[in-house]
């Protein structure tokens, strides 16, 4: 059995080694790392100056991808993690397993301001919103309340708050704008939730299929089929509640063997080389205004009026218990 | 006297048994001593999971067993229509389905937007209301691979009823009630509880289903609480106080049964026609209830195809990921299918030796040891393959070393457990019936040994060797168990690929992979036993 497993080894990880070059890997969630997301084109860039491998491993949702990182421990073959954001960022710091990035983030534009973390560094942001087809639905929801008010046919997919970014971004939306009363927001989400998805592109893949009317993504997500598809019956509905604010983050590994080429290559990531690659590859806003600007398509979004994010450290104090209550209220 | 030349065939499977259980009980020990970052607990809903995942393992059966008896029914008295073979070898077939093939067949023709939905609007009708994902997707996907398994049984046994007791009922004019009520189910006693509790148990322990189809925590099985434990929450404490209870629930449930797994036979039934008599309304019935299932078995696996089909299948295939994962998928396949082989031939061997001794001196030693061997064949019901891979993740953390290599021994560690009740299932009453009619022959020729095996059981129990290699390979290469806890980049699977693809952006692919992991698997399980049974060129 050991005999055949070695040669399992053999086989399969010959793979992963480049010819002398030193590999650097980054663990991100699927949709970054697919095909049409931003991971081949910034591998292409950045392998044509690093003299190096760049490997980008996907998880199936970025929680998904620390808790990879996690299970793995020391051993984990990961130098980086792309793809968290600032509400799961304080569980990643206090898992110790991440080094200080040290790079220089003077160019960084956020709706936040200033950047001050200096284990995780910014890369895009977007605002959380649901997507939704014209066609299908001609009156979007404009808040929370207005959802629940619909017929409970009107479907939502979701994302679980456990696994996946914008899952944890919906719950601290509601969170935020409702407070006490979020509970009883999500008692009345829940028949109108078809399913809760580990990752982003689960739940978009469903939308797309029909199998919801409206699905937990981005304002910016609508951008995607204006732009690639040519196809503008998608758009986001803007709620009165406000939008809460994702801001993705990339951290280095402190047992990584390449830190230097880990912190250049995080520095290269806010280069505008990368942030002109991502709005039309991630379909979010990039973290720095670059000299090319943003694509056409981006100007026509609609642009929350009202911002919401509750601070990482409050939410990491909270997020276990809120995230109980979550699994209790959609469990019954 | 007779029992001389057997003994020594006692010790290879009593070895293997063993190495079973001490490799059950070290990964068990270690969960119990593993001192991690948080104490083992149970977590503040495990009341809830435990309920329900019971409710919905009673439902599953309940519905599975009783489609199973009415459709083993109607296949019993319909001996002969065009297509039955193909569905009764259909019907076999979905024991080894992956089960996330069926899972994403079921979603295209019942989905939202799925067939059903597309021809009651075509025809006019409102549309059903979303379904799929829940409790009712759950149940239907249950109901798919378990019903098709209990009417196989069912339908086994019916047709081992003596025709003379048919043309009996025939002749004193017994309604088809109590016809049914007086001959079929009496005959149908014997299996049922087995059957209940095996459908029980594998409903109880389901993973992929439940993870797909089961759409919010509201579902989640102890089997899908301890995934999520491990891979969302990294609260390994509770990952490990959930599988104990899990352990705790079925093991007490596999003892408490004493199973005897023999019953649950789905090899080939020999043919029969019933000599009996129907009326039209009889005749109508039965094939009412055989057309209905056709379709309720058929649609799924047509969806797959005509979906793979219509999808960039071309591009899928020319995928380096997909090529990796099915190369991956095949050699593991094939590893295990041979690990498979050996260690049921070796424990049949023992299994043999004990039940011919039965027999002859039925010491209380034997006796134990025979259960004890058969215990240890039925280990994966008690550990179903999260808890496992949990074990042998564990391990792989704390002795370090390759994480690859980990994943490998673990998935054909799995692998093995998965298939070996059904392989002994089959082949132990054919080893038993070779021994019968050939012990004493090659005890009075001193045929011992590998010579003894060459000559005798080689030839005798090809079929179900054959047929104990394709199960092995099918479920093996269509598996989502342990691969969900280590799937990753540089190790994927079909199913892990699949997995990953579904319901996602790319459906079309899914259906890609779905439909070549379909394939491979209905080709492998079709065209292999019958290379078993060809005669043997001389």
């Amino acid at each position: 059995m050991k005999f055949i497993s070695l040669i399992f080894t053999a086989l399969i990880s010959t793979a992963t080694f480049a010819q002398g070059k030193p590999v650097l890997t980054v663990y991100t969630y699927d949709a970054f790392a697919a095909d049409w997301g931003p991971a081949p084109g910034i591998e292409k860039a950045f392998e044509e100056t690093c003299n190096c491998d760049l490997v980008f491993v996907a998880a199936d949702s970025s929680i998904g991808a620390l808790r990879k990182i996690q299970l793995e421990g020391p051993q984990t073959s990961a130098d980086l993690i792309v793809g968290l954001d600032t509400n799961i960022a304080e569980a990643a710091r206090a898992t110790g397993l991440f080094a200080e990035h040290g790079a220089d983030t003077s160019k960084v534009t956020l709706p936040t301001g200033d950047w001050s973390d200096k284990t995780f560094l910014p890369f895009d942001y977007s605002y959380f919103a649901f997507v939704y087809n014209k066609e299908n639905v001609a009156t979007p929801p404009t808040s929370f309340e207005e959802l629940i008010a619909l017929p409970a046919d009107f479907k939502i997919v979701i994302q679980d708050p456990r696994s996946s970014t914008p899952g944890l971004g919906l719950l601290l939306w509601i969170q935020q704008a409702y407070g006490d009363k979020a509970n009883d927001i999500w008692k009345g989400l829940q028949p109108h939730i078809v399913t809760v998805t580990k990752g982003w592109s689960d739940a978009y893949g469903l939308f797309l299929k029909d199998e919801a009317d409206m699905v937990l993504s981005y304002t910016t997500s609508p951008a995607y089929h204006s732009i690639a598809e040519s196809d503008d019956r998608f758009a986001s509905a803007a709620f009165s509640e406000g939008h809460y604010l994702q801001i993705e983050v990339a951290g280095i590994l402190q047992s990584s063997k390449n830190q230097q080429l880990a912190r250049d290559f995080l520095q290269f990531m806010l280069s505008d080389t990368v942030q002109d690659i991502i709005p039309t590859t991630n379909w979010v806003y990039p973290a720095t205004s670059t000299e090319a600007g943003l694509p056409e398509g981006f100007q026509s979004l609609h642009l929350p009026e009202k911002t919401l994010l509750i601070d990482g450290v409050e939410v990491e104090k909270q997020r276990k218990s809120w995230i109980d209550q979550w699994v209790d209220t959609l469990g019954q | 006297m007779q029992l001389k030349g057997n003994r020594q065939s006692l010790l290879p499977g009593f070895v293997v048994s063993c190495a079973l259980f001490a490799m059950a009980t070290g990964l068990l020990l270690l969960l119990f001593s593993q001192q991690g970052n948080n104490s083992i607990n149970l977590g503040s809903r495990y009341h809830r999971i435990l309920a329900w995942t019971a409710l919905q393992a009673t439902l599953s059966t309940m519905i599975s067993v009783v489609i199973g008896i009415v459709l083993g029914w109607a296949l019993s008295h319909r001996q002969r229509f065009p297509g039955r073979a193909v569905f009764i070898a259909l019907l076999s077939s979905a024991l080894v389905l992956p089960t996330l093939v069926v899972a994403l067949g079921l979603v295209t023709v019942l989905g939202r937007s799925g067939w059903i939905n597309d021809a009651l609007q075509l025809a006019g009708f409102d549309p059903f209301k979303p379904f799929i994902y829940g409790l009712p997707g759950i149940l239907i996907a249950h109901a798919y691979f378990n019903a098709s398994f209990a009417a196989r049984t069912v339908l086994n046994r019916l047709q081992s009823i003596p025709s003379s007791q048919l043309k009996l009922a025939s002749s004193l004019g017994l309604t088809p009630l109590q016809r049914f009520r007086l001959l079929e189910f009496p005959a149908l006693t014997t299996a049922l509880p087995a059957l209940c509790t095996t459908i029980f148990l594998l409903c109880f322990t389901s993973f992929a289903i439940v993870l797909v189809l089961g759409g919010s925590p509201k579902y989640n099985t102890l089997e899908v609480s301890i995934y999520e434990a491990i891979k969302l929450d990294f609260d390994l404490g509770r990952a490990i106080g959930l599988s104990l209870l899990q352990l705790g629930v079925c093991a007490l449930l596999v003892l408490a049964t004493n199973r005897s797994a023999s019953v649950l036979s789905i090899g080939a039934p020999a043919r029969l026609t019933t000599g009996l008599h129907y009326s039209k309304t009889e005749i109508a019935n039965q094939y009412l209830v055989i057309v209905t299932f056709g379709i309720f078995f058929l649609m799924p696996l047509v969806a797959i195809v005509s979906d793979g089909v219509t999808g960039d299948l071309f591009k899928v295939l020319l995928q380096p990921v997909f090529v990796k994962a099915l190369i991956t998928s095949i050699a593991i396949a094939t590893a295990s299918t041979i690990i498979v082989l050996f260690a049921s031939i070796l424990i049949c061997s023992s299994i043999t030796t004990l039940a011919v001794r039965q027999g002859a001196e039925a010491s209380l030693l034997s006796r134990l040891m025979l259960r004890f061997i058969n215990f240890s064949a039925t280990l994966y019901l008690v550990i179903p393959s999260l808890v496992l891979g949990l074990g042998f993740f564990l391990l792989a953390r704390q002795t370090g070393g390759s994480y690859l290599l980990w994943s490998v021994v673990s998935l054909l560690a799995a692998n093995t457990l998965l298939v070996l009740p059904f392989a002994l299932t089959s082949l132990s009453p054919a080893m038993i019936k070779a021994a019968n009619r050939y012990d004493r022959l090659a005890l009075s020729l001193s045929i011992t040994g590998l010579a003894r095996w060459r000559l005798i059981e080689s030839t005798l129990v090809r079929p179900e060797l054959a047929y104990v290699a394709s199960l092995a390979f099918c479920m093996s290469l269509g598996d989502l168990g342990v691969i969900a806890l280590f799937g990753s980049q540089d190790f994927v699977t079909l199913p892990w690929l699949l997995y990953q693809k579904m319901g996602s952006y790319r459906t079309a692919e899914a259906a890609g992979v779905a439909l070549v992991t379909l394939a491979l698997t209905l080709f492998v399980f079709l065209t292999l036993p019958r290379i078993g049974t060809a005669p043997r060129e001389t």
